[in-house]
């Protein structure tokens, strides 16, 4: 045997070296975490073409309620006559087309106090463009180097507007709105389609079926079918759903191919649910004549709602951030407009954050990384209710 | 359950006499029908998965400018090129090449979280570490891409020298990352259920932790922690977003962690979001590509489920 204290050093450094990989995935989470928060704000060179009107922060947030009044602020600025300003806003077409090349933010412009609302234009000549550790760095000599006409500003990308705003080749006016409403579409279609169907399929294996080589093998293709890669849906619904049932790259194809990836996961965790109802309760209605099904919806179901609820929580989870398929089945990467249905093109957080990384501009990066806040944000709100859910479940069963 | 035909007992005229009254029994067998085609809904997938693979496969293999032969030998993978060559090797090599460098991240440090989570952290602590991990499992895969492109391959980049843009480093680390709660969670599972006495019985012999843990406990649990492994594994190989954004789109037949490679799931993508024509060629050549990728993933499932009903039969 080992002398006591060698052994009692190999124990620390035993603990130490498992404790070690546990850290080191936190780490890499909170490094993840960290790197998109700070990628939301960027340090940027910008030579204004618009009128340069700009306002103090707390002018700014009075303002904040109020489009129209900025927009008469920044028309008068740059010349116009109050009859042409009136004109201009009464028309619906010409006043969509002034939001889609306008916007209002929050910016720390060099001259004079730190934090102002400036008004931005599409026009507007970006010079350059730091990451906020850089940015924050050098800002002296940023400073230092403005030429006459250039303004050094603190661009916030994940703003107010960013909710509203709509799909635009310049990185500044390029909002989340379609992806946004995209994606709400497709979770609630996912939910119409995939629970009836992952619900019913747990409760026919659980309550009705009897053991048989049948099945047996429901069982094991079940157990495949979460194995399967995701981006392999993709190509069964880019050939079932787009190609042969002729629905085309909409709405409704995704929801029904991720449909299909989710199945399982809501079949699984609605299977634990059901199984954890202690058999007394069914024997108790059963004493009472209840038939099969009215056991089963009357009984079973409730007692094992939480359970469910944690499973169809995770599975739409899943739903919102695959993006592999998605790709597949030919959704537009650039959608101008709102979807309006099912049967609409879409695009969806993921695949919209997937587009913007992927775009010439390096400042498009800053995009995705305000659009990766807010679907992270809502996974974790899923998740925390999941979490939630899975211990009050916990300690009934 | 035998409680079928129960269904008389509440208050109903006793004229009808029968256990079920026939609307009722209709209404039983409707809905036991129902649940049933919902049921068969999940084989319905696997059938049209299987029949969308092999039909496209099947008409790729039968094109004159492809040969199986071809396919499996040559070194050439150029699809999307004018000239055409079909060698799925450069694909496999890149798949395996990121795979194998998540997996050198993700093995150990997935089972020593396990050996902490399971043998060390109190349970209050457990349960909070392994939310932590589930939640780092659940980022999507889009994001972990948007991570390995923008800020690990930059940061690889300051003290690497010759590493691409696009390269199979990268995203094998992040990759790694992504399947080490996988391994972590299903391995401590694997250890908690070793029973108690058998670790018991280690330190009765005077065994100290470390002994007890790796000893003991390990080699108890071992075919569920190859289960997760084998599982992570399939993952890996299957992982879409993390090498389409990351580790770039160029087939290459190299072993070189720094180079830009395709991979089979990033060859997929790029060969379905171009603008080739539906029925073409190229097209067909990324069905035969997921055929690959689905029966190799098919067999990683097997295996997985071969050892964990193994491990199940062990100790209940």
């Amino acid at each position: 045997m080992t002398a006591p204290g060698a052994r009692r050093l190999r124990g620390r450094l035993f603990h130490l070296a498992v404790l070690v990989p546990t850290l080191l995935g936190l780490a890499v989470l909170l490094a993840l975490i960290f790197d998109v928060l700070t990628d939301t704000v960027s340090w940027q060179v910008v030579e204004p073409r618009g009128s340069g009107v700009s306002f103090s922060f707390w002018e700014g947030i009075s303002l904040a309620g109020s489009w129209e009044r900025v927009a008469r602020l920044e028309l008068a600025a740059r010349g116009e006559s109050a009859v042409a300003i009136d004109e201009l806003l009464s028309d619906p077409e010409e006043r969509r087309k002034f939001a889609a090349r306008n916007r209002v933010e929050l910016m720390w412009s060099v001259d004079g106090r730190p934090l102002r609302w400036v008004v931005s234009t599409t026009r507007d000549r970006l010079v350059a463009d730091f990451s906020l550790a850089r940015g924050l760095r050098e800002r002296s000599t940023h400073r230092a180097s403005l030429e006459s006409g250039e303004h050094l500003y603190l661009n916030p990308w994940l703003d107010a507007s960013f909710f509203t705003r709509r799909a635009s080749r310049s990185p500044a006016m390029a909002g989340l709105a379609p992806a946004l409403v995209g994606s709400l579409w497709l979770i609630v279609l996912v939910i119409l389609i995939a629970v009836p169907l992952g619900v019913a399929a747990a409760v026919y294996l659980e309550e009705y079926s009897q053991e048989s080589r049948l099945t047996r093998l429901l069982e094991v293709n079940l157990r495949n079918l979460a194995g399967v890669p995701s981006i392999v849906y993709g190509l069964l619904g880019l050939s079932v759903f787009v190609r042969f049932m002729r629905l085309g790259p909409v709405i409704l194809s995704a929801a029904l191919t991720l449909s299909l990836l989710v199945v399982p996961v809501v079949i699984i965790a609605s299977r634990e649910a059901i199984r954890a109802v202690p058999s007394t309760l069914r024997q108790a209605a059963y004493g009472l004549g209840a038939t099969r099904s009215q056991v089963t919806f009357g009984v079973v179901l409730p007692a094992a709602r939480s359970g469910i609820v944690t499973g169809v929580i995770l599975a739409v989870a899943r739903a919102l951030g695959e993006t592999a398929p998605l790709l597949l089945l030919g959704a537009a990467v650039f959608v101008p407009g709102l979807p309006k249905g099912p049967l609409s093109e879409y695009t969806v957080l993921p695949l919209q954050i997937y587009s913007w990384v992927g775009e010439n501009k390096p400042e498009f990066a800053h995009a995705a990384s305000a659009g990766i806040v807010v679907m992270l944000a809502v996974l974790v709100l899923f998740y925390g209710v999941a979490f939630r859910l899975r211990r009050v479940f916990g300690r009934q069963a | 359950m035998s409680a079928k035909g129960l269904g008389a007992g509440r208050a109903r005229p006793a004229a009808r006499g029968l256990v079920l009254g026939p609307a009722e029994r209709r209404r039983e067998q409707l809905v036991r029908l129902l649940l049933g085609t919902a049921a068969w809904v999940t084989v319905l997938t696997t059938v049209a998965v299987v029949f969308v693979l092999a039909r496209e496969t099947l008409a790729f293999f039968r094109d004159p400018l492809v040969s199986v032969v071809e396919f499996f030998t040559s070194d050439t993978w150029t699809p999307l090129f004018v000239d055409k060559h079909f060698g799925i090797a450069p694909l496999l090599s890149g798949t395996l090449l990121v795979t194998l460098i998540a997996m050198l991240v993700g093995v150990p440090l997935g089972i020593g979280s396990a050996i902490y989570l399971s043998e060390f952290a109190a349970p209050a602590v457990r349960r909070r570490l392994q939310g932590a991990l589930e939640l780092l499992a659940g980022i999507p895969t889009v994001v972990l891409g948007y991570f390995a492109l923008l800020f690990v391959t930059p940061w690889l980049q300051s003290f690497i020298p010759g590493l691409k843009l696009f390269n199979a480093l990268s995203a094998g680390l992040v990759m790694g990352f992504m399947i080490m709660p996988v391994i972590s969670s299903l391995s401590a599972d694997a250890m908690q259920a070793v029973p108690v006495a058998l670790r018991e019985a280690g330190y009765g012999l005077g065994a100290s932790k470390l002994d007890v843990t790796l000893k003991v406990v390990v080699p108890a649990a071992l075919s569920g922690i190859l289960a997760a492994v084998i599982l992570a594994f399939s993952r890996a190989v299957g992982e879409t977003m993390i090498v389409t954004l990351a580790a770039g789109q160029r087939p290459l037949l190299t072993l070189d962690p720094r180079e830009t490679i395709a991979t089979m799931t990033s060859f997929i993508v790029q060969a379905a979001t171009g603008d080739q024509p539906a029925g073409s060629l190229a097209v067909r050549s990324l069905y035969a590509v997921a055929a690959t990728l689905f029966v190799i993933t098919f067999l990683l499932n097997l295996a997985t489920q071969a050892l964990v009903r193994r491990f199940g039969e062990r100790y209940e």
